[in-house]
C-alpha cells in the first residue's frame, strides 16, 4: 500500500517541474494502458475479494487525481507560453497612429450652413440667385431707385447698363418676393456671394457673403423679429447671448435696426473686442418697406415681413477669432487645417 | 457730419450732461458717433507773466525765465524764439498733462525748470485751426488783455475748449448734415429745448432787380440769386471764428465765413460772386459745356457735356454745386456781391465731382441730396448775417427761377396699425409725445395721429411706417418681447443643387480635400487659359485692376494658383475643391473643381504611399456620382477630344451623361505647368448643373443570391492598346446573366513581356440565381468567354 503514497507523490514531483514536453512523456509514463497506473491494477489479483474494491478504488483515485495535476499543468504552461507571445508582441501605444487624410469644410461654407441649418429647422427654405444681377433686382426693387448714392458706379461692378455683380443678396429676396407673391407666407434665407468695389485690406474683401432672411406673412411684427434673431444668436454663439436693436437705415425696411449682441468673449462685461462696451454689431434688419411689397405686387395693407441680412465672414471672424479677412481667400491649408470640425 | 458741442450748446442747454451721456443716446437714436475729439488739452494751465527773460548760458536759444502765476514766480526754460520780458503766456505747471505728456520738474543744461511755456500746437491744436496771427506757428501762443495773471479758463476764452463729435449719418437723413436740423435732432434725442435763430423772411428785402436767371439742364430746378451791391470785407466775430474753426474750416474774412457758416447752419451750399466779374447781370445754368476751367483752387478742371456749369454771357463763372471759379471769387477790395443758393441734381454732382476727384463740402451737400426749402433758408440767413456783419446795404429783391419742391402735408397712422407692426403697446399719449419732441404738429382723431411734416424731413418721412421708426427710435425700445411668427408651418427644405453640394463636400473632405473659396474677378490670362469655357467672358465696366477685370469662366486657374500658393509655402500634398457658379455671355453655370499634388495617400508608419494620378482622381468621381445615385452605366466615358492645350492628351478623359458633357479629368498638361513650375498635376472639372437638372437611380434593395458564385481568373498577353471596357464588355456579352462581375485586376509591361503588349489579367466571378452552379456550367461558359477573347484581341493565354 505504501507504495501508491510514493507513486502519487513522485508523480506530482515530476508533474509540477515538467515542460510541456516532458508532461506528455509523463502522461505516457503513467496514465497510458502500459503505464505505471495499469501497472498496479496488476497487484490486484493477488488481493483478497474484501480487498479488491477498496484497492481499486484507491487506484482510481490515484489516477484521477494525477490527471487533474497533469491538466492544470498543461493550461498553465499554455498560459505561459501565450503570455510570452503576447508580451513579444507589445505595441507602443505612443506610436502616431495610421493618418486617414481628411480635408476641411471652408469656414465660410460652415458658418453658412450652419445658418441655413438653422432655419430650415424652422421651415425655411434656402433660396438662391444669380450673382450676375440685374439692377432691377439689385436696387430698384428694393426701393433703391436710380440716383441712389448706393447705385454709384464707385461702388459696384456694373458690367453693362443694367447688370452688375450683385452687391446686395437682397437681390435674392427680391426675386422670392416676385415668384412667390401669390404663394404666401413666405419664409426663406438668401447665402450668397455679393461684391462691392473696395480695395482689399484686412478688414474689407471686394467679394464677401451675405445671408439674408426673409419672413411675409399677416401680422408680422418687430417683436417676431428679435425673437427670430434672438434664437439665430444663441445657436451660433451662446445660449446666453441677448440682442438689442438700435435704430438705423436700409432703404428696403422700414423701420431699420442694425442688431448688436452681447459679446461672445466676455459676455457684456467688455473687453477688447467688443470695445469695452459689452456689445457687437452683428446684423441689419428690418420691417419689409411696403414700397418693396407693392413692387412685388404684394398687399401691404394686408401683409407685413421682416428682413435680415448678415455676414457670413463677420459671424465667422467673430465665432472662429479670425482677424484678416483674407485669410478666408488666400486657401492656405495650414489655416484651414484648423476648421476640422 | 462734425458736430460741435460747444455750438449745439448755443441751441440746446447742455447742462449736466456729460459727452459719454450725449454719445450714448445719440447711439441709441440711431447716430453712430465715429470719434469724439477735443480740440484741445491740457490740465494744470495758468496765465502768467514772464518778469525776466535771459539767454541759457549753455544754448544758443533757450532762454531762462522768471514767470508770474499770481501765486508763485517759477523759474522755466524755454526755447520759443519770440519768448521776452513782458509776454503773458499760458503756462503748463508741473503735473500737467498735455498730449505730448506729463509736465515734470526738471534740469535743463544746468538749469532748473519747474514748467512749460506753451504754443497752441503744445495743447493739441492743429496748425490748420491756428488764428493767421496766432504765434504758435512756430513760438509760444502770446495772449492779450483779456488774460490775467493766474487765470485758469484758458482753453475756453481762446475758443478751443470744444469737443467735436465726428456723427455718422445716414443716406435718409441728409438734413443732419446742417446744424440747424441737427440741433432739432439733438433736442428730440436728448428731449430739451431747442432756441434756433429766427431768421425767416429776412430775405424779403430789396428793390426791383434787372437780374437775370435761368437754367437750361433739367438738373437745376431751383435757384436763388439776390445782388448786395454794398458790403463792407473785415475780420469775423470770434464766435464764428470757433464755430468754423470747430468744423476745420479755414477763416477768411467776414464774407467767405459767412457763405460757409450758412452752408453748416443750414446744409444749403452758397456762393458769393464778386459783382464786378458779371457786369451783364445775368446767369444761366448749363450742362453743355466742354472744355478746361480754372476754379477757386487755381487748378484746370477739364469741364464734359453733363456736367453742370454756372455761366455768364455765355462764359464759364463757376462748377456748379462744387466749386466756384476763379474768375469771379471774393478779392480782398470786393464792394458787391450775387448771393448764389440753387439745387442741383445729386446724382450729377457726384458723378463729376467723382470725375474731377474734387470732394468739397458743397459737392458732400449737394451728392447726399438737401431739403427742399433750404435755398430760401440760405438766402435768409445769408442776409440776416450779410447786415449784421459786413454791413450790407443796397439789396435787390431776390431773383428766383424755379420753385422749391415741397407742398406742406401730413402722415396719418393708427395706434392700431403702429402697435400691430411693432408688437408692443404703445399709447395715444406717448406716440404723440414723440412728435412733439420733433417739433412736428401732431392732432388726435380717434384710433388716428395726424402730423403735419416739416419741410427738413420731407425727403424721409412719407409713409405711416416712417412715423413709426419715429416713435421706435426716441423711445426704449429693450423692453420688446421676443417673439416668433405665427403661421401656417412649412417644411424647411433644400434645393437638388444644394443637396449635391452638400454631398460633394461631404465625400471630398472625408477624402483629404480642403474646400477653398476663390475669387470671381480674375485676369485675362485666367479666361484664355478657361477649361471648358460656356462662353465669352464678361468684362466689368469699371474694375478694381487687370487682375480683378472679368468673371471667371472656369475655376482650373483660380484651384492652380491656391495650388501654387501653397506649394510655394512648403505644403505638401495639396488636395483642393471649389464648388462655384461661373458666368459667361451664355449664362450661369455652377461647376466642380478638383485638384490633386503629391501622394493622395501618405502615411509613414503603415508604409503607405499612393500618389496622385489619372485612376486616384477618376474612382473619386467615379465614387461622387455613385453617392449621387448615377452609376458609371449611366455615365459613359470618351477619349478627351475638348481640351488636350491644358489637359495630357493621354492621360485625360470626359465624361458623358444623358448626352451632355459632364466633366473633363485628367493630368494636367506639362507644357501649360511649366510656366508655374509645377509638375504631375490631376485636375477635374464638373458641370453641376447637368446633375442638378437629371434624376438619380431610385434607390432599390438588392436581392442576395442564395446560391453560391464562383469566381475564375484569366491571364492574357494583349496588344497594349486593347482597351479594359472593351474586355469587360465582351466577357458580359459571351457570359450574359451567368456573370455577376467581372473585373481587371493587375495590367504589367515591362521585362519578360514583348514591346507594344501588355499582359492583363481578369477576374470573372459567375452566379446563377436559380441554381448552384456545376462545376461543368462554369468550365463551359468560362472557356467560350476565353476562346472569344482569344480571337477577338488576338491574344495569347499566359
Amino acid at each position: 500500500m505504501l507504495d501508491l503514497e510514493t507513486l502519487k507523490n513522485e508523480a506530482l514531483k515530476a508533474i509540477s517541474d515538467a515542460d510541456s514536453k516532458t508532461l506528455e512523456e509523463l502522461r505516457i509514463e503513467y496514465l497510458s494502458k502500459k503505464g505505471k497506473i495499469q501497472g498496479l491494477m496488476a497487484q490486484m489479483r493477488d488481493l483478497s475479494a474484501e480487498e479488491k474494491p477498496k484497492f481499486g478504488q484507491m487506484v482510481n483515485d490515484l489516477k484521477n487525481s494525477i490527471s487533474a495535476a497533469m491538466d492544470a499543468k498543461k493550461e498553465e504552461l499554455e498560459s505561459a507560453l501565450m503570455n510570452t507571445k503576447l508580451l513579444s508582441e507589445k505595441v507602443d501605444i505612443t506610436l502616431d497612429a495610421y493618418n486617414p487624410k481628411t480635408g476641411t469644410m471652408h469656414p465660410l461654407t460652415l458658418v453658412q450652413k450652419e445658418i441655413e441649418d438653422i432655419f430650415i429647422g424652422m421651415g425655411y427654405n434656402v433660396a438662391e440667385g444669380p450673382e450676375l444681377e440685374s439692377d432691377l433686382y439689385n436696387f430698384t426693387k428694393a426701393n433703391t431707385p436710380e440716383g441712389h448714392p448706393a447705385r454709384d458706379m464707385q461702388d459696384t461692378f456694373y458690367v453693362d447698363a443694367s447688370r452688375l455683380l450683385r452687391s446686395q443678396t437682397t437681390a435674392i429676396q427680391m426675386r422670392v418676393l416676385e415668384s412667390d407673391a401669390q404663394k404666401l407666407p413666405i419664409k426663406v434665407v438668401c447665402p450668397g456671394k455679393v461684391y462691392r468695389r473696395d480695395d482689399d485690406d484686412a478688414t474689407h474683401s471686394h467679394q464677401f457673403m451675405q445671408c439674408e432672411g426673409l419672413v411675409i406673412g399677416e401680422n408680422i411684427t418687430v417683436a417676431d423679429l428679435k425673437g427670430t434673431l434672438e434664437l439665430m444668436i444663441r445657436e451660433m454663439f451662446s445660449k446666453d447671448a441677448k440682442i438689442r436693436f438700435r435704430p438705423s437705415y436700409f432703404p428696403f425696411t422700414e423701420p431699420s435696426f442694425e442688431v448688436d449682441m452681447t459679446c461672445h468673449i466676455c459676455g457684456g462685461k467688455g473687453c477688447p473686442t467688443c470695445k469695452g462696451t459689452g456689445w457687437i454689431e452683428i446684423l441689419g434688419s428690418g420691417m419689409v418697406h411696403p414700397n418693396v411689397l407693392e413692387m412685388a405686387g404684394i398687399d401691404s395693407k394686408k401683409y407685413t415681413g421682416f428682413a435680415f441680412g448678415v455676414g457670413i465672414e463677420r459671424v465667422a471672424m467673430l465665432k472662429y477669432g479670425i482677424t484678416d479677412i483674407r485669410d478666408l481667400y488666400t486657401n492656405d491649408i495650414r489655416f484651414l487645417d484648423g476648421f476640422k470640425r | 457730419m462734425k458736430l460741435s458741442l460747444n455750438w449745439l450748446s448755443d441751441f440746446i442747454d447742455l447742462e449736466g450732461l456729460s459727452v459719454d451721456e450725449i454719445v450714448e443716446q445719440m447711439v441709441r437714436c440711431g447716430f453712430e458717433v465715429e470719434s469724439i475729439e477735443k480740440l484741445s488739452s491740457g490740465t494744470n494751465l495758468v496765465v502768467g507773466k514772464v518778469l525776466e527773460c535771459t539767454d541759457h548760458p549753455d544754448s544758443d536759444h533757450l532762454h531762462l525765465t522768471k514767470t508770474d502765476i499770481g501765486s508763485e514766480v517759477l523759474d522755466i526754460v524755454c526755447g520759443a524764439p519770440n519768448c521776452r520780458a513782458g509776454l503773458k503766456v499760458i503756462v503748463a505747471k508741473v503735473g500737467a498733462v498735455l498730449p505730448g505728456g506729463e509736465i515734470k520738474a526738471g534740469v535743463i543744461r544746468g538749469q532748473a525748470s519747474n514748467g512749460m511755456l506753451c504754443s497752441l500746437k503744445e495743447l493739441g491744436i492743429t496748425e490748420d485751426l491756428l488764428a493767421p496771427d496766432s504765434k504758435s506757428f512756430d513760438g509760444i501762443e502770446e495772449l492779450d488783455d483779456r488774460f490775467n495773471v493766474g487765470d485758469t479758463d484758458i482753453l475756453k476764452k481762446l475758443g478751443y475748449d470744444d469737443t467735436i463729435l465726428d456723427v455718422s449719418v445716414y443716406a435718409n437723413r441728409p438734413d443732419c448734415l446742417s446744424m440747424y436740423a441737427m440741433a432739432k435732432e439733438m433736442g428730440a434725442i436728448l428731449n430739451r429745448e431747442v432756441r434756433l435763430p429766427e431768421y425767416e423772411g429776412k430775405a424779403n428785402i430789396g428793390n426791383k432787380s434787372d437780374f437775370v436767371l435761368t437754367s437750361v439742364s433739367e438738373n437745376c430746378p431751383h435757384f436763388l440769386a439776390k445782388v448786395v451791391n454794398s458790403v463792407t470785407i473785415k475780420e469775423s466775430p470770434d464766435w464764428m471764428k470757433e464755430h468754423l474753426r470747430a468744423n476745420g474750416v479755414k477763416c477768411i474774412n467776414n464774407l467767405v465765413d459767412i457763405s460757409n457758416y450758412v452752408m453748416l447752419e443750414t446744409g444749403q451750399p452758397l456762393h458769393f460772386y464778386d459783382l464786378r466779374t458779371n457786369p451783364a447781370k445775368e446767369i444761366t445754368v448749363r450742362d453743355d459745356y466742354e472744355g478746361t476751367y480754372t476754379a477757386l483752387d487755381g487748378i484746370d478742371y477739364q469741364i464734359e457735356k453733363g456736367d453742370l456749369m454756372i455761366t455768364s454771357e455765355g462764359k464759364p463763372i463757376g462748377i456748379a454745386g462744387i466749386m466756384g471759379g476763379d474768375n469771379t471769387k471774393i478779392l480782398d477790395d470786393t464792394k458787391g456781391l450775387i448771393i448764389e443758393a440753387a439745387l442741383f441734381d445729386h446724382a450729377q454732382i457726384r458723378r463729376t465731382s467723382n470725375r474731377l476727384g474734387l470732394q468739397t463740402e458743397a459737392a458732400a451737400r449737394f451728392s447726399k441730396g438737401l431739403e427742399p426749402m433750404a435755398q430760401n433758408k440760405a438766402v435768409d440767413r445769408a442776409v440776416d448775417l450779410l447786415i449784421q456783419l459786413a454791413d450790407a446795404k443796397d439789396f435787390e429783391e431776390t431773383v428766383e427761377y424755379g420753385k422749391p419742391d415741397y407742398e406742406p402735408y401730413e402722415i396719418r397712422e393708427s395706434l392700431t396699425h403702429l402697435n400691430t407692426l411693432i408688437g408692443k403697446a404703445y399709447t395715444m399719449d406717448e406716440a404723440v409725445a414723440v412728435m412733439k419732441r420733433l417739433g412736428f404738429e401732431c392732432r388726435v382723431e380717434g384710433d388716428d395721429f395726424i402730423t403735419k411734416i416739416p419741410s427738413h424731413r420731407a425727403s424721409d418721412l412719407k409713409i405711416p411706417e416712417d412715423i413709426d421708426e419715429e416713435i421706435v427710435r426716441l423711445t426704449d425700445f429693450d423692453d420688446l418681447k421676443s417673439t416668433l411668427p405665427l403661421m401656417p408651418q412649412t417644411v424647411g427644405k433644400l434645393t437638388n443643387i444644394q443637396k449635391i453640394r452638400r454631398v460633394i463636400r461631404d465625400i471630398l473632405t472625408k477624402q483629404g480635400f480642403y474646400d477653398t473659396v476663390n475669387y470671381t474677378l480674375v485676369s485675362k490670362k485666367f479666361i484664355d487659359e478657361a477649361v471648358l469655357p460656356s462662353g465669352e467672358a464678361v468684362e466689368m465696366i469699371s474694375p478694381l485692376s487687370d487682375a480683378r477685370r472679368y468673371i471667371r469662366t472656369s475655376l482650373m486657374n483660380s484651384l492652380l494658383e491656391a495650388l501654387s500658393y501653397n506649394l510655394d509655402h512648403y505644403n505638401e500634398n495639396v488636395n483642393l475643391f471649389e464648388i462655384s457658379k461661373i458666368y459667361s455671355d451664355k449664362g450661369e453655370e455652377e461647376r466642380l473643381g478638383m485638384i490633386m499634388e503629391g501622394n493622395f495617400i501618405e502615411d509613414k508608419v503603415k508604409h503607405l504611399n499612393v500618389k496622385a494620378d489619372f485612376y486616384v482622381l477618376k474612382g473619386l468621381l467615379k465614387q461622387i456620382l455613385s453617392s449621387l445615385g448615377f452609376e458609371m452605366g449611366r455615365v459613359s466615358i470618351k477619349e478627351n477630344t475638348l481640351d488636350t492645350a491644358h489637359f495630357h492628351p493621354y492621360q485625360s478623359a470626359v465624361l458623358m451623361m444623358d448626352g451632355k458633357t459632364l466633366c473633363i479629368f485628367g493630368k494636367l498638361h506639362p507644357n501649360y505647368l511649366k510656366s508655374m513650375k509645377l509638375n504631375d498635376v490631376y485636375y477635374a472639372e464638373m458641370i453641376l448643373d447637368v446633375l442638378a437638372n437629371a434624376s438619380p437611380a431610385k434607390v432599390k434593395a438588392p436581392v442576395i443570391n442564395k446560391y453560391p458564385s464562383v469566381s475564375r481568373d484569366i491571364s492574357l498577353m494583349l496588344k497594349e492598346d486593347v482597351k479594359a471596357a472593351d474586355l469587360l464588355a465582351a466577357i458580359k456579352k459571351i457570359g450574359g446573366h451567368l456573370v455577376k462581375n467581372s473585373e481587371v485586376f493587375d495590367v504589367y509591361q515591362g521585362e519578360h513581356i514583348d514591346e507594344g503588349y501588355k499582359s492583363v489579367s481578369l477576374n470573372i466571378v459567375y452566379e446563377d440565381k436559380e441554381k448552384t452552379l456545376k462545376a461543368e456550367d462554369v468550365n463551359n461558359v468560362h472557356e467560350k468567354i476565353l476562346s472569344d477573347l482569344l480571337s477577338r484581341f488576338e491574344a495569347k493565354q499566359r
